[in-house]
């Protein structure tokens, strides 16, 4: 375990982030282009700047002929993508195929596919809760819920023998991985992701989501959007969409902070059919394990 | 409307409307929920009962299930579809891996200043056997290690004799001896013919009986529980004899009891006496705190 000074050198390694892709090429523009009013967006100019990354464009139609983002018709063009998806959901899949492009090829601890399992799983559960439960913003949910374990990405790159040997400890003992990390590192990976966050100059909303999900009583501005995370996140963890591992333990959802945090924003909170949610995520579960396995194969 | 072929079914493209009203009807009646990936499952049990109603299409068995006058009948009737072949030794291993890995120790932390080191456990409508024959298999080979020097004691009920009677014979063929791994089929069963029989050992702890979960008067003297099992039991009970089941069970369990149920079912709308507890891959019940005369 790790001493103070240690961590210290540990987390001034990471903000170098010497080591650490820049956010790709493609998305930032496409990113700041789709922040624009709908009626202003011009179906050419996206499917344009997908197509400049030829593996991000085959990735994004792949996704884009899952059900999981709602098309049922063969899509086999990204111009077909993006009329019959949306510029939001097509920009949300370009944003999950880029998290997948960002983990290192050789990580040796936690498996990329169940990283990306997890993270996708993620979004999903938060984009289906946050409309089940009438939350104010559920365009955020999706895109939250995929980087809320950015400072995981950070950790492999730069510290690969010191996360492997908190992911190892997490799962010999079966606890949450953050908890792991704070043994092992001294600090979790939502210090991590923060640095990277910052660098990356992501909004405010996201920047609370990966540097609090953990954390979520130090949360103030964007509160609403942590919990929802917070709860989409342990969700996953407690199903199959978990980081390769099982936590040995028992949750009550309504003992979480993120659950009183949500009750006061959304009235859809009050009397939720939590088993309904639970046995719903079946379904994303296959969906997922398919969809990145087809992918991965690619 | 949807035309139904002989099964099996393919279902591409998105879900047909009727058959997700009939999976929401099930699940506001019964409790009982299929996901969007498990719907298949659903649509070759309807087409089922349509092939005995005769019914062409969906929609016309949809109203089978909601307007004609025979409708709690066909509900019954398409629930015995579904759990039709779900009965076998260990059903739901992500629900026994939690029982043995969290619910266990948790139950026996909660008991380490009681005076009797004893662990009871109910298996509420346990048909043939199988559950609380699995359930004492687990319990044997945590003899050794965590309940060493516990006493468990399994009671094991149905209202159905003929179930009972199978139950206590304790001889399944390999229908309902399929998930069992090499190791649990040597040793705790003895081969009889073309089947396998319990060993006695298994059946030492449990207790079989015949009970009416609708029995106020014999439900009231189920006390003092750790964990009960009521598995596809409770969606075929209407929502005020279930309450009442549901309020016997929130009686008979101890305060750090857990309640189970079948995989994908729910007790929401029932009951709030009881809260949903996550654990690995699986749901259970635990005891809330109990508003003003419970509900």
């Amino acid at each position: 375990m790790n001493t103070a000074a240690t961590k210290a050198t540990l987390l001034s390694r990471i903000a170098g982030l010497d080591h650490i892709p820049t956010i790709p090429a493609v998305l930032a523009p496409l990113l700041r282009y789709l922040q624009q009013p709908v009626e202003d967006l011009d179906v050419q100019k996206v499917t344009d700047l997908i197509a400049q990354d030829k593996s991000l464009a085959a990735q994004c139609l792949q996704m884009a002929n899952s059900p999981l983002y709602g098309r049922w018709q063969k899509i086999d063009s990204l111009r077909g993508a993006v009329v019959g998806l949306g510029f939001h959901r097509v920009s949300d899949i370009a944003m999950s195929c880029g998290v997948l492009n960002l983990m290192p090829k050789d990580i040796g601890a936690i498996d990329p596919v169940v990283f990306w399992e997890h993270s996708l799983g993620c979004a999903l559960v938060c984009r289906h809760f946050a409309r089940k439960i009438s939350y104010p913003d559920p365009s955020k949910a999706y895109l939250a819920g995929l980087l809320h374990d950015l400072g995981i990405i950070v950790n492999l790159w730069v510290l690969p023998r010191e996360f492997r040997e908190a992911y190892e400890f997490a799962r010999a003992e079966g606890i949450p991985l953050h908890e792991a990390e704070q043994k092992v590192l001294g600090f979790t990976h939502c210090e991590s992701g923060r640095l990277l966050a910052d660098k990356w100059e992501l909004s405010a909303p996201l920047k609370e989501v990966v540097s609090l999900h953990h954390n979520i009583q130090e949360a103030h501005d964007h509160a609403g959007l942590v919990a929802l995370v917070e709860i989409s996140d342990l969700l996953c963890r407690m199903s199959g969409l978990n980081y390769g591992y099982i936590e040995n333990r028992q949750v009550n959802l309504l003992e979480q902070t993120g659950f009183a945090v949500l009750s006061q924003q959304c009235k859809g909170l009050k009397d939720f059919d939590w088993a309904r949610l639970t046995f719903e995520m079946d379904s994303y579960m296959d969906e997922v394990h398919t969809l990145v396995r087809a992918i991965y194969r690619t | 409307m949807t035309a139904v072929a002989a099964p099996p079914f393919a279902i591409a493209g998105p879900p047909d409307p009727e058959l997700v009203r009939i999976r929401d009807l099930i699940y506001r009646s019964a409790g009982i929920f299929h996901p969007d990936n498990k719907l298949r499952l659903l649509l070759d049990r309807c087409g089922r009962r349509m092939k005995e109603l005769k019914t062409q299409t969906l929609h016309e068995y949809c109203d089978c299930l909601t307007i004609k006058p025979t409708r709690q009948t066909e509900l019954i009737a398409l629930l015995n579809e579904i759990t039709i072949g779900e009965t076998c030794f260990f059903r739901s291993p992500s629900q026994l891996d939690a029982l043995r890995q969290i619910v266990i120790p948790k139950v026996l932390e909660a008991k380490s200043k009681a005076p009797l080191r004893r662990l009871r456990i109910w298996c509420a409508g346990c048909s043939t056997g199988e559950e609380p024959y699995t359930l004492s298999m687990l319990m044997l080979e945590e003899a050794q290690g965590r309940l060493k020097d516990w006493t468990v004691e399994i009671l094991a009920t149905d209202l159905n004799e003929r179930s009972l009677a199978h139950a206590t014979n304790g001889i399944y063929g390999s229908y309902s001896t399929r998930n069992l791994t090499p190791l649990y089929r040597q040793k705790y069963f003895i081969p009889a013919g073309e089947q396998l029989q319990i060993q006695p050992a298994v059946r030492s702890s449990i207790t079989f009986s015949r009970l009416n979960l609708s029995d106020d008067g014999r439900m009231a003297l189920m006390k003092g529980i750790d964990i009960i099992f009521c598995c596809n039991v409770l969606i075929y009970f209407d929502l005020v004899s279930k309450r009442r089941v549901i309020q016997h069970f929130y009686n008979s369990l101890l305060p750090h009891g857990y309640l189970f149920l079948g995989h994908s079912e729910s007790l929401y709308g029932v009951s709030e006496d009881f809260q949903l507890l996550h654990l690995p891959g699986a749901t259970a019940y635990i005891r809330g705190e109990r508003s003003q005369g419970g509900k």
